[in-house]
C-alpha cells in the first residue's frame, strides 16, 4: 500500500474533526448537516397542521387530544456539505525551502480528510491548470481516491492564479465551503476573493508563503523575472526596497484577509515551515475551523 | 565676478559627456527567478554601469555630479570676485608713522585714519591670508611679524604709535621686502600720505608695492627756522615761518623768551610765502620760543624752542669720498656740525691765513696732510703730520693689546676684522693703545694737536658693522673735543643722541609729558632715542642735569600736502583709491563641492 500524504497519526486526529462553517448551506443528498428545510432528522423545527399525506407517525397526539385537531410536528433536515477544496498548482507554488507546493498538498488532503470522514462532498479543483474537477467524494471509501488526486497533483500549471480562480468564480459549482490553499500572489487576489464570497460559498483561505519570501535574502543588483508571467524587475537589493518590499507584502495579505474576515470567511497566513499537524492544531482547532 | 582661465570650462564637454554617457550606460544584472514580482519596488540604483545603452533617465546622483564638475570646473576657471581689504595671500603693511601724519585734514589725524584702514584690512584677513606689519618711524620697527592669526595681528597694532619726525620709509620698504621680498605675489601696501624724499635703493623683488594715499590737503604754516648770533650789540634771534601748504593762511607770530613773549605780529602767508624776523634776546634769557597760532592742519611744527645760549658746538670737517658710517656715527653727537669735502680746503691748511673754522678734521682713508684744526682724527692713511711712520702694508691684522684708555671704552678690537691696514711705527708723542701682533692699529698723539690715528680705513673691515664703531667716534670727539657741553641742547625729533655713561645703571629720561623713561647703558654709552616728539627732555640732577629740547624741523614733513605719486627707485607709483583685489573663490567651492559630495553619498546610502 503506498504511503499517504499524512501519517496514520495525523489521520486518527483528522477523524474527529468536522468542518465548521459559520453558514448553513443546501446540500444535494441527505448527510449530516442540518438544513433550513425540513426533514426528517431528530431535529425539532416546528409545529403545523396536518394536511393528508404526513406521516402518521409525525402526528402529536397529546396535542390532538387536547385541542382535538391534528398538528404534525416537523424536523430540520439533514444534508452534506460541498467542501470545494481549491489547491494552488500554479509556477508560484513551487517556491521556497520547505516547498510551499508539499505542504499544499498536505492541507489539501487533511482539509479533505476532514470533509469525506464528515460526510461532506469533496471536490478537488487544481489552480494553475484547466483541469475538470474530479468528482465529489465522500465517506471512508474516499480517502484513497483523494489522497491520490493531492499526490498527483504538481505545481506545473500554465495559468496565473488570478485566471484559475476567475474561472472558478465563474463556473458552476455548488454553492458550500471553498477551502483555497494558495500563496494568493496575484496583484487581484482580493478581489477575486471578494468575487468568491459573493457567489455564496463560505471562503476559509490558508494563504500558504515560504520564509524566503517572508523574509527575502537577496543582495546584489537583480532583475527579477516572475515565474508566472515571466514580467521582469529590476532592482538593487539594498535594505529600502526589501522594506518597500515587506510593505508591500503586509498590505497584500491584510487586504486578503478583510476581504475574507468581511464576507464571514477565515484566513489564515502560514509559513512552509509549519506542519499540517500545527496547522489543524494552532489554526483550525483553535480558530475553530473545525470542531 | 570673472574667470581667470574661462578656458578650463571647455573641459565641461568631455568630462560631462563621460558623466552623461555613465547614466546612459545600464547595469547588467543577475537574472533572479521569484514567485512573484509586482510586490517589489521598481528600485534601480546605478552605481555600477557596464552595458550599452538605456534611456536617460532623471537622477538626483546625475544631477549633483554634473552640479559637482560645474563648480570644479568654476573653481580651476579661477573665479573670482572683487573684494576690497587684502590683496590676497602674503601682505605686508608699511604704515607711515611720520610727523606729517599727524595732518588733521582727516579727522582725527591722517595716522589714525591709516591705522583705521589698517584695521579694516586685519578684519578682512581670510584664512589664508598672511600679514606683517611694519611702523615707518624714525627708525622703522616690525610691529606684528608674518601671522595668518588676525586676533594677534590686531592685538599688536595698539603698539603702533605716531612721532613727531621724519621717517625713514625707504628703509621700511626695505624692511618689508626682506619679509616677503621673495614670496611670490606678495604684496606692500605703504599707508602714508607720500610725503617722504624720493626712495632709492629700493627693490620690491618678487612682491608689489602698492601705496594708498592718506590725506586730502595740506594747509599748513610752520616754524622753520631758529638761530642766535652774536653781534656787538648782544644776541640777535632770527625766526622764519614759511607757508608749506597749498592755501593762504593768516597767522599770530609769537617770539617769547622764556615764555615772556618779545615779539608779536599778526600776517597772513601765502602758499610757499616765508617770514623772517631777527629781534634781539633780553640778557639772561634761557630758553627761545618762536610759536605761530593759526588754524592750519600740522601742530607739530607751530611751536620751535632753542636755548639762548646753544652751548659749545664742535664743528668736524670730514674728508672723505663718502662713508655713510662714519657720518652717523659722528651725527649721534648732537655738538657736532659736520661739513664733508673730498679735499682739504685751502683755507684749513697750516699756513694759509686765518685761525681754522674747524674743531675737528677726519681723514677717511685719503692721506693726511696738515691743517689748522686742532684735532684730527687719521683713519688708515698716514701723512706727515702723523704721530706714525708708514712702514709698509698690514694683512688680516690680529689683534694682540689694548691700553685702558678712555678712546677704547667699550670698543672690542679683538672681535675687529681687519682686511688691510698700514704697518705703522710710532713716533714722537704718539702712544700705542691697541695694537695687533704685526703693529699698532691705534695710537694717539696730545701734542699742540691732539690726534688720533688709526691703521686700517673703515671700509677695508667690519669695525662700522660693530656695536663699538660709534662708541669709538664717540670716544674720539669726547676725547679730541672735550666734554663741557652745555647743560641746555636742542635736537631734532627722531634724532639719535650718544652720551657716555658713568655707569651700568640706566638712565631716567623724563619726556616732555613727564613720564619716565629708562634709557640702559650700552657699552659705556647711553643710546637716547626717546624724542619722538617736540618738547623739553631731562635728565640727571644738580650740575650735571641737562636739558634737551626737540624740535621738528624739517621742511619736508611741514610740507603736508598728500602727494598722489611718490617716486621709488626712479619709479612713480601711483596711489590706489581702493584696495581692491579679485579674491579666488576657489575654497568656498571647495567646500561646496565637498559639501555636494557628501550630498550625494547620503543620497547613495540612504537608496541603498
Amino acid at each position: 500500500m503506498p504511503e499517504m500524504l499524512l501519517e496514520p497519526r495525523a489521520l486518527r486526529v483528522l477523524e474527529s474533526l468536522r468542518w465548521n462553517p459559520r453558514q448553513v448551506h443546501a446540500g444535494r443528498i441527505r448527510g449530516e448537516r442540518l438544513t433550513r428545510r425540513s426533514g426528517l432528522s431528530i431535529d425539532f423545527r416546528d409545529y403545523r397542521d396536518y394536511v393528508e399525506g404526513d406521516d402518521l407517525r409525525h402526528l402529536d397526539w397529546n396535542v390532538f387530544a387536547r385541542l382535538d385537531h391534528p398538528i404534525v410536528k416537523t424536523y430540520q433536515d439533514e444534508e452534506d456539505l460541498a467542501v470545494h477544496i481549491l489547491v494552488d498548482c500554479s509556477p508560484s507554488m513551487d517556491f521556497g525551502s520547505p516547498n510551499k507546493h508539499a505542504l499544499a498538498k498536505q492541507i489539501a488532503f487533511a482539509a479533505g480528510m476532514i470533509g469525506m470522514l464528515g460526510g461532506d462532498a469533496v471536490i478537488g479543483h487544481v489552480l494553475g491548470r484547466r483541469l475538470p474537477p474530479p468528482p465529489p467524494m465522500r465517506g471512508r471509501a474516499g480517502v484513497l481516491s483523494w489522497d491520490r488526486w493531492c499526490q498527483a497533483i504538481a505545481p506545473n500549471g500554465h495559468e496565473i492564479l488570478g485566471q484559475s480562480l476567475a474561472r472558478f468564480v465563474s463556473g458552476t459549482h455548488r454553492v458550500g465551503l471553498v477551502i483555497l490553499i494558495t500563496d494568493g500572489l496575484d496583484p487581484g487576489f482580493a478581489e477575486l476573493l471578494r468575487k468568491i464570497s459573493a457567489r455564496g460559498h463560505e471562503l476559509f483561505v490558508l494563504h500558504v508563503l515560504a520564509p524566503q519570501e517572508v523574509e527575502p535574502d537577496l543582495e546584489g543588483d537583480l532583475r527579477l523575472v516572475d515565474s508566472e508571467s515571466e514580467a521582469t524587475v529590476e532592482i538593487t537589493a539594498s535594505q529600502s526596497a526589501i522594506n518597500e518590499y515587506k510593505a508591500n507584502l503586509k498590505a497584500h495579505c491584510e487586504l486578503a484577509a478583510y476581504t475574507v474576515q468581511h464576507y464571514g470567511g477565515r484566513y489564515a497566513r502560514v509559513t512552509s515551515e509549519q506542519s499540517v499537524e500545527e496547522i489543524v492544531r494552532e489554526i483550525w482547532q483553535r480558530e475553530a475551523w473545525v470542531r | 565676478m570673472t574667470f581667470q582661465d574661462p578656458r578650463m570650462f571647455l573641459w565641461a564637454l568631455p568630462i560631462g559627456g563621460l558623466i552623461v554617457l555613465m547614466y546612459l550606460m545600464r547595469m547588467r544584472r543577475r537574472d533572479l527567478k521569484v514567485s512573484a514580482t509586482f510586490l517589489w519596488p521598481e528600485r534601480q540604483d546605478e552605481i555600477r554601469a557596464n552595458h550599452f545603452f538605456q534611456k536617460l533617465k532623471f537622477n538626483w546622483l546625475l544631477v549633483l555630479q554634473l552640479l559637482a564638475l560645474a563648480l570644479l570646473l568654476g573653481g580651476l576657471a579661477r573665479w573670482q570676485v572683487r573684494q576690497t581689504g587684502l590683496t590676497g595671500g602674503t601682505t605686508v603693511v608699511v604704515i607711515d608713522a611720520s610727523a606729517s601724519m599727524g595732518a588733521t585734514d582727516v579727522q582725527p589725524s591722517r595716522f589714525e585714519e591709516a591705522r583705521k584702514r589698517l584695521g579694516s584690512l586685519v578684519d578682512g584677513m581670510q584664512g589664508g591670508d598672511r600679514l606683517a606689519v611694519i611702523e615707518a618711524g624714525p627708525i622703522p620697527r616690525v610691529i606684528a611679524p608674518l601671522s595668518n592669526d588676525s586676533a594677534k595681528v590686531k592685538s599688536a597694532l595698539s603698539g603702533l604709535g605716531q612721532t613727531d619726525a621724519e621717517a625713514d620709509v625707504g628703509e621700511a620698504l626695505r624692511l618689508a621686502t626682506a619679509l616677503v621680498g621673495q614670496a611670490e605675489g606678495a604684496k606692500i601696501i605703504l599707508l602714508s600720505d607720500g610725503v617722504f624724499d624720493p626712495i632709492e635703493n629700493f627693490s620690491p623683488g618678487k612682491s608689489e608695492l602698492l601705496y594708498e594715499q592718506i590725506g586730502k590737503e595740506g594747509k599748513n604754516l610752520a616754524v622753520t627756522a631758529m638761530g642766535t648770533t652774536d653781534d656787538p650789540k648782544g644776541r640777535q634771534l632770527f625766526v622764519g615761518v614759511k607757508n608749506t601748504g597749498g592755501t593762504e593762511l593768516p597767522a599770530t607770530i609769537t617770539i617769547s623768551a622764556d615764555k615772556k613773549a618779545i615779539f608779536s605780529v599778526q600776517t597772513s602767508l601765502k602758499p610757499g610765502a616765508s617770514w623772517g624776523r631777527t629781534v634781539r634776546v633780553p640778557a639772561g634769557a634761557e630758553w627761545l620760543t618762536g610759536e605761530i597760532k593759526s588754524r592750519d592742519q600740522l601742530a607739530a611744527d607751530n611751536s620751535m624752542t632753542i636755548p639762548a645760549n646753544p652751548g659749545k658746538s664742535m664743528r668736524v670737517l670730514l674728508i672723505s669720498r663718502g662713508n655713510i658710517f662714519l657720518e652717523r656715527a659722528l651725527a649721534l653727537d648732537s655738538r657736532v656740525t659736520l661739513d664733508r669735502a673730498a679735499v682739504v680746503p685751502e683755507g684749513e691748511k697750516r699756513g694759509s691765513n686765518g685761525a681754522s673754522k674747524y674743531d675737528l678734521v677726519v681723514f677717511d682713508g685719503l692721506t693726511e696732510v696738515p691743517v689748522k684744526a686742532r684735532s684730527i682724527l687719521t683713519f688708515g692713511a698716514a701723512g706727515t703730520p702723523s704721530p706714525v711712520t708708514k712702514e709698509g702694508r698690514l694683512s688680516k691684522p690680529t689683534f694682540l693689546d689694548a691700553n685702558a684708555h678712555p678712546l677704547l671704552a667699550g670698543v672690542d678690537f679683538g672681535s675687529v676684522y681687519v682686511e688691510s691696514g698700514e704697518k705703522v711705527a710710532p713716533r714722537g708723542s704718539g702712544q700705542v693703545i691697541a695694537e695687533a701682533k704685526e703693529g699698532p692699529l691705534v695710537v694717539v698723539s696730545e701734542g699742540a694737536q691732539r690726534q688720533v690715528y688709526v691703521a686700517f680705513n673703515p671700509v677695508d673691515s667690519d669695525f662700522p658693522l660693530s656695536i663699538g664703531f660709534p662708541i669709538f667716534v664717540a670716544n674720539v670727539l669726547e676725547f679730541l673735543g672735550g666734554t663741557d657741553a652745555a647743560s641746555t641742547l636742542a635736537v631734532r625729533t627722531g634724532q639719535v643722541l650718544s652720551i657716555p655713561a658713568p655707569s651700568e645703571t640706566p638712565l631716567p629720561v623724563t619726556l616732555p609729558d613727564g613720564k619716565v623713561q629708562e634709557v640702559p647703558a650700552t657699552a659705556g654709552r647711553y643710546v637716547i632715542r626717546a624724542f619722538t616728539v617736540p618738547g623739553q627732555y631731562k635728565w640727571g640732577s644738580g650740575d650735571s642735569q641737562k636739558f634737551v629740547q626737540a624740535n621738528l624741523r624739517s621742511e619736508r614733513e611741514s610740507a603736508i600736502t598728500p602727494v598722489s605719486t611718490v617716486e621709488v627707485s626712479g619709479n612713480q607709483v601711483a596711489a590706489n583709491q581702493k584696495l581692491d583685489r579679485f579674491a579666488d573663490l576657489w575654497k568656498p567651492l571647495a567646500l561646496f563641492v565637498l559639501a555636494i559630495l557628501a550630498l550625494e553619498w547620503w543620497v547613495y546610502a540612504r537608496r541603498s
